[in-house]
């Protein structure tokens, strides 16, 4: 499947910025399942300064520099990608979560791929006792990492309630997790603090949806914005596999990856500092189109 | 002095009485080193030493010089802050030294640089090639786990070569009695900076003794690590920073001393700033290149650009810097990674490995749970071990910072803790129950022993790693102690390393360790001018507000003038009171209370105490940049204004007493302050705030139609009754003590001789504009000369005397936002929302 991807962001200032400092990662990934085919951004203002480098992750990182006062941020990026994915069932046959977890630990690489930079508590993702004890009812002794997974992220789909207007970037997961509600990146953020308080490596996933579902299926939350989900290591053999708690659905080719990190922090699409403004109006809009 | 008289026979013999009597009930505690006992029951020759020459003193005089020795640290206001306190304590310093052989220091100091050696060449593994992990000389687990493991640095080479400049071990004496350590500090260590203030406190205290028992110098080591971090920059004359969090930090006190001592600007985040890919300091004459950052800061604060987001402490995109090789920062960011308990078992083989030799020091035994074998170990024993976090980060699951002692858990604490361990292994080490080793305290004329760790510190030169001959010693206050934490209300002690011989010449400084003087690099971050200029204005405020108090007061105790003061002029200076905030429209239905009020209400903002205070805070975050001296003078104002004033002439005396020490303050900085360190923006603080309150009195008491007594308070206000008396002969009339008061450009409290001073400042500060149009604060302070120059008593009326004012007024913003734009109310840097 190939996708033309549109995301733009904008911001609006109340006075102006006399200096912002970005860092973006809008380009999707060429690896687990995709290719990138062509990308670009433009930015306005003009930046005094663009530099591009890899971040820890592999995440393609760029910087941006803009000295111009300016009241408006735009952020046009377009990326064609094409995705071919092979996903196991969710009932597929996998190893019992416990030697996953004993193999994570004893891990000898600390590279970006490596489980056990997933097993620890993060920034935004706390391991909480009561979290861990939530996801602790998927996992009985001896099952399965993969049907344990899906099960978790059944009964986060169930249980916790889609509201674009009860949660923001800062609100805590333990918050997120007492009401049980939220959007896409709670829901990621929630999954991942139960699994890690199993031990077992989750990461974080940013990227796309396609806007309108193949004829039959049911249109996605999060389509028309940047999404999120979790990625599980499974095993040597099975590798990372993607789960999306927020559909209830294993990542497959609807899904576009644009970064993998901790959480949401280390895979910002757009993120800065700024100097000048204290009122800031963001709006985002993201179209996901298949070319054929 | 009595240690070094001809008589020293015939004394010898009280002294050894006093030796047996302070010594009576000495014992070591059992199964525990300590450092006046040692191991064969008999006291250590050094120690010996130092009461045969500490009993020569007479006690009267041992009293007095332990007096001495707390009133300098009373008056230099060395202190720190308890965690979760607002207010600052008062170092407590053991009377005592601890005090170290030179042959049993060695020893101590081959395993320390062995130690710190190792430790670089790890960091440089990890966040290089990385193979100790591949090749599972480390497990990956256990650096993964420290939240110190930063990720943005990996494959980053240290500018300056290095990762650690600066190492800390927290040693004690294990049950054998040879040294081990206890923690490693790898981040940021602290401490060195007390450890010199309590150097010079107990040498200054005791300096015969000090020079009869060799003690080794601490000089030559800050001289060293300067002279490293100098080295490290690529650059001849770099600049240095140390980077602190601010006054709001516990530790501030050391970091102003440090930064004073080593002759380093002491910097916040804020004054910081990257451009093109260096790191620039905001300095009154525009961005400096900074080439060396000292930091006490933590790693994770130090960008909220790649760190943590929330940090108001760092300098955003210095990471970058970094990856550029544009900044040296000691130590690297990510150097706290072994700061995690999880390592401490692997640095025998990675000693081996590494540097191809034994590891000297011993440290704790410790039992990393991420390990099959340990785990076993220590479930199968729980309440023997003491439990910690693996990542030098609290005990995951259990309340409080330290370690968790598993033997007095409940039965249900203690299953909860085993399971915790049994899943999630890695999060947690065992460490062996140890108590800490013993050295003498002073208490009520005899000594008594007392738990203690020593904090030896290590700097990396070009030569290796030197160690402090000293260090940072903590003392608890129970007889029986784990931990030891300042909070904890623990005293700390000067540490005298001890030859036999004396201590060679190449380190034989001044005798009594004084501290070295060094120029503050010549550029004035806009903060410190920014904090100097309001000193200077607080001051100058706080002065005026006295003579008002003054003012009032004083005349009711003239008996030569007796009440002379009439009641419209009463009415004046109580109105101007009021309208600056010293005292309320209320209070002066009872007259009496108005001016103790003004003198002293703390909740009045604009009362001298108020002002007094707002002029310390100030001045504590200019530290490392005041003399002593005028620390101390500005902390003992705020102390008398604070003091019960019972009646008008107690409050006048206490007015009084006040002047003289703001005058002193003032010739302090007229002859002693550092014309390149700021000077300048103190006493343009005072000028501009001396101009305007002047213009307010003039308008207030010199109005179109004042009278001889009012004209008679403004002489006085203003000081020039002598000068106006000399000149003419008849009482105060309206235009010449007009023309003394405002226009006179040689009366040195006229309006006219402060333009004039702030005109000179102006022109001697560097421009930042290269457009060759005159500045703001500059065209304001020539128009305001050239007015006050061509200007005539005989028509300068209230509406010219009130414009005077409001333009001096101008003038003061104008400068503020010239010189500091990036001070307290300047716009922060801010994150960008991010995305849903």
């Amino acid at each position: 499947m190939i996708y033309d991807i549109r995301h733009v962001t904008a911001y609006a200032y109340e006075s102006p910025v006399s200096f912002a400092r970005c860092s973006l990662r809008l380009e999707p990934k060429s690896a687990d399942g995709q290719q990138l085919i062509s990308h670009s951004v433009e930015i306005r203002p003009r930046p005094a300064e663009r530099t591009v480098r890899h971040d820890f992750f592999g995440t393609h990182t760029e910087s941006v520099l803009i000295e111009a006062a300016h009241r408006n941020l735009r952020i046009d990026s377009r990326s064609r990608v094409s995705v071919s994915r092979q996903v196991p069932d969710r009932a597929a046959p996998s190893p019992s979560w416990d030697d996953i977890r004993d193999v994570a630990f004893e891990a000898t690489s600390l590279g970006p791929a490596s489980p056990i930079g997933y097993v620890f508590a993060s920034a935004l993702v706390p391991v909480q006792a009561p979290v861990t004890a939530y996801a602790a009812a998927s996992f009985p002794p001896g099952g399965g990492i993969l049907s344990g997974t899906a099960d978790l992220m059944r009964r986060i789909r169930n249980d916790f309630r889609y509201d674009p207007k009860a949660t923001v970037i800062s609100t805590p997961l333990q918050e997120v997790f007492e009401k049980r509600h939220g959007v896409c990146q709670d829901f990621a953020h929630v999954m991942i603090a139960g699994l890690r308080g199993l031990g077992l490596p989750a990461a974080y996933v940013s990227g796309y949806l396609r806007t309108i579902p193949p004829r039959g299926k049911p249109r996605l939350q999060g389509a028309d914005a940047t999404h999120a989900w979790v990625s599980v290591w499974c095993g040597a053999e099975l590798g990372w596999v993607g789960f999306d708690p927020t559909n209830d659905i294993m990542v497959e080719n609807d899904h576009i990856i644009l970064a993998v990190g901790r959480d949401f922090s280390d895979v910002s699409p757009v993120d800065g500092i700024i100097v000048g403004s204290r009122k800031q109006k963001l709006g985002v809009a993201v179209d996901v189109l298949p070319v054929e | 002095m009595a240690d070094q008289g001809s008589n020293q026979e015939s004394k010898a013999r009280p002294g050894q009485r006093r030796i047996a009597q302070w010594t009576r009930d000495y014992a070591r505690l059992p199964g525990i080193p300590d450092e006046y006992i040692g191991e064969d029951g008999a006291p250590r020759t050094a120690w010996s030493r130092f009461f045969d020459a500490f009993a020569a003193l007479s006690p009267a005089d041992i009293e007095r010089r332990f007096a001495s020795a707390d009133r300098h640290l009373r008056e230099a206001g060395v202190t720190y802050r308890a965690p979760g306190e607002t207010a600052d304590r008062l170092w407590p310093l053991s009377h005592l030294p601890l005090i170290i052989d030179e042959a049993d220091w060695q020893q101590l100091t081959t395993g320390i640089a062995q130690r710190a050696q190792l430790f670089e060449m790890v960091l440089r593994d990890l966040y290089g090639e990385g193979r100790l992990v591949t090749d599972g000389a480390v497990p990956a687990a256990a650096i993964a786990g420290s939240n110190e493991y930063l990720r943005a640095v990996c494959g980053v080479k240290p500018p300056g070569g290095r990762h650690l400049h600066l190492y800390a071990a927290d040693v004690g004496r294990g049950p054998d009695g040879r040294w081990w350590v206890l923690n490693d500090r790898t981040q940021a260590p602290s401490g060195a900076g007390y450890a010199l203030e309590n150097r010079l406190v107990l040498s200054r205290a005791f300096s015969n003794l000090y020079k009869s028992m060799n003690v080794e110098r601490v000089a030559p080591f800050f001289e060293a690590f300067r002279d490293s971090l100098r080295a490290s920059a690529d650059r001849d004359e770099p600049r240095i920073g140390l980077l602190t969090p601010g006054v709001f930090s516990e530790t501030f006190f050391e970091h102003a001393t440090l930064a004073r001592y080593l002759g380093f600007l002491l910097v916040e985040g804020d004054d910081l700033a990257v451009s093109g890919d260096r790191v620039h300091i905001r300095t009154v004459a525009g961005l400096k290149r900074l080439d060396v950052l000292l930091r006490r800061v933590d790693s994770n604060f130090l960008d909220p650009l790649e760190l943590d987001a929330s940090s108001h402490l760092g300098v955003p995109g210095l990471i970058d810097v970094l990856r550029k090789d544009g900044v040296v920062v000691a130590n690297m960011p990510g150097s706290g990674v072994l700061e995690a308990k999880a390592l401490l078992g692997f640095l025998p083989s990675l000693c081996r490995r590494l540097l191809g030799e034994r590891l000297i020091m011993p440290h704790i035994a410790t039992w990393w749970c991420g390990q099959k074998s340990a785990r076993e170990e220590v479930l199968s024993r729980l309440e023997d071990f003491a439990i910690e976090g693996a990542y030098g980060r609290p005990v995951p699951g259990f309340s409080g910072n330290g370690p968790v002692l598993a033997g007095e858990l409940s039965s249900a604490e203690r299953d909860r803790l085993r399971s915790a361990i049994a899943d999630r292994g890695i999060d947690y080490v065992g460490q062996e129950l140890v108590r800490l080793s013993t050295t003498p305290v002073w208490e009520q004329g005899r000594i008594t022993p007392r738990p203690f760790v020593l904090r030896v510190f290590a700097a990396a030169t070009p030569q290796g790693w030197t160690i402090l001959p000293g260090g940072f010693c903590r003392i608890a206050e129970q007889a029986d102690a784990r931990a030891v934490s300042m909070g904890d209300g623990a005293r700390s002690a000067d540490v005298w390393i001890v030859s036999d011989k004396a201590v060679s010449a190449s380190t034989l400084l001044p005798a009594a360790e004084a501290v070295r003087i060094r120029r503050i690099a010549g550029v004035v971050p806009s903060r410190a001018a920014d904090n100097l200029f309001w000193l200077g204005r607080y001051l100058e405020r706080a002065e005026a507000t006295l003579r008002l108090i003054r003012a009032l007061g004083a005349p009711m105790r003239d008996p030569v003038k007796g009440s002379s003061t009439t009641l419209p002029s009463v009415e004046r200076i109580q109105r101007l009171l009021v309208t600056w905030g010293a005292t309320s429209q209320a209070t002066r239905t009872n007259p009496a209370r108005v001016v103790a009020e003004a003198l002293q209400s703390p909740d009045k903002f604009g009362s001298a105490l108020s002002l007094a205070k707002s002029a310390q805070r100030t001045a504590s975050s200019l530290r490392e940049r005041l003399s002593p001296d005028a620390w101390q003078i500005i902390t003992e104002m705020v102390e008398r204004l604070a003091l019960q004033v019972d009646d008008d002439d107690s409050v006048v005396s206490a007015a009084e007493l006040t002047l003289q020490e703001l005058a002193s303050l003032a010739g302090l900085a007229q002859e002693n302050m550092n014309r390149a360190a700021g000077w300048r923006f103190l006493d343009m603080g005072r000028r501009v705030e001396r101009a305007i309150n002047t213009a307010r009195f003039a308008r207030q008491f010199a109005y179109d139609e004042a009278g001889e007594e009012d004209l008679d308070v403004l002489l006085t206000l203003v000081d020039c009754q002598i000068t106006y008396r000399s000149r003419y002969l008849v009482g105060p009339a309206l235009a010449p003590v007009r023309d003394l008061a405002v226009l006179d450009p040689y009366n040195p409290r006229s309006v006219a001789f402060q333009v004039a001073t702030l005109n000179d400042h102006i022109a001697a500060l560097p421009s930042l504009k290269e457009h060759g149009l005159i500045e703001r604060p500059q065209r304001l302070a020539v128009a305001l000369q050239a007015m006050l120059t061509t200007a005539e008593a005989a028509t300068l009326d209230v509406k010219t005397l009130f414009a005077l004012e409001q333009d001096l007024l101008n003038l003061a913003d104008a400068i503020g936002l010239h010189y500091f734009p990036h001070g307290p109310n300047a716009s922060r840097p801010e994150k960008l929302t991010g995305l849903a």
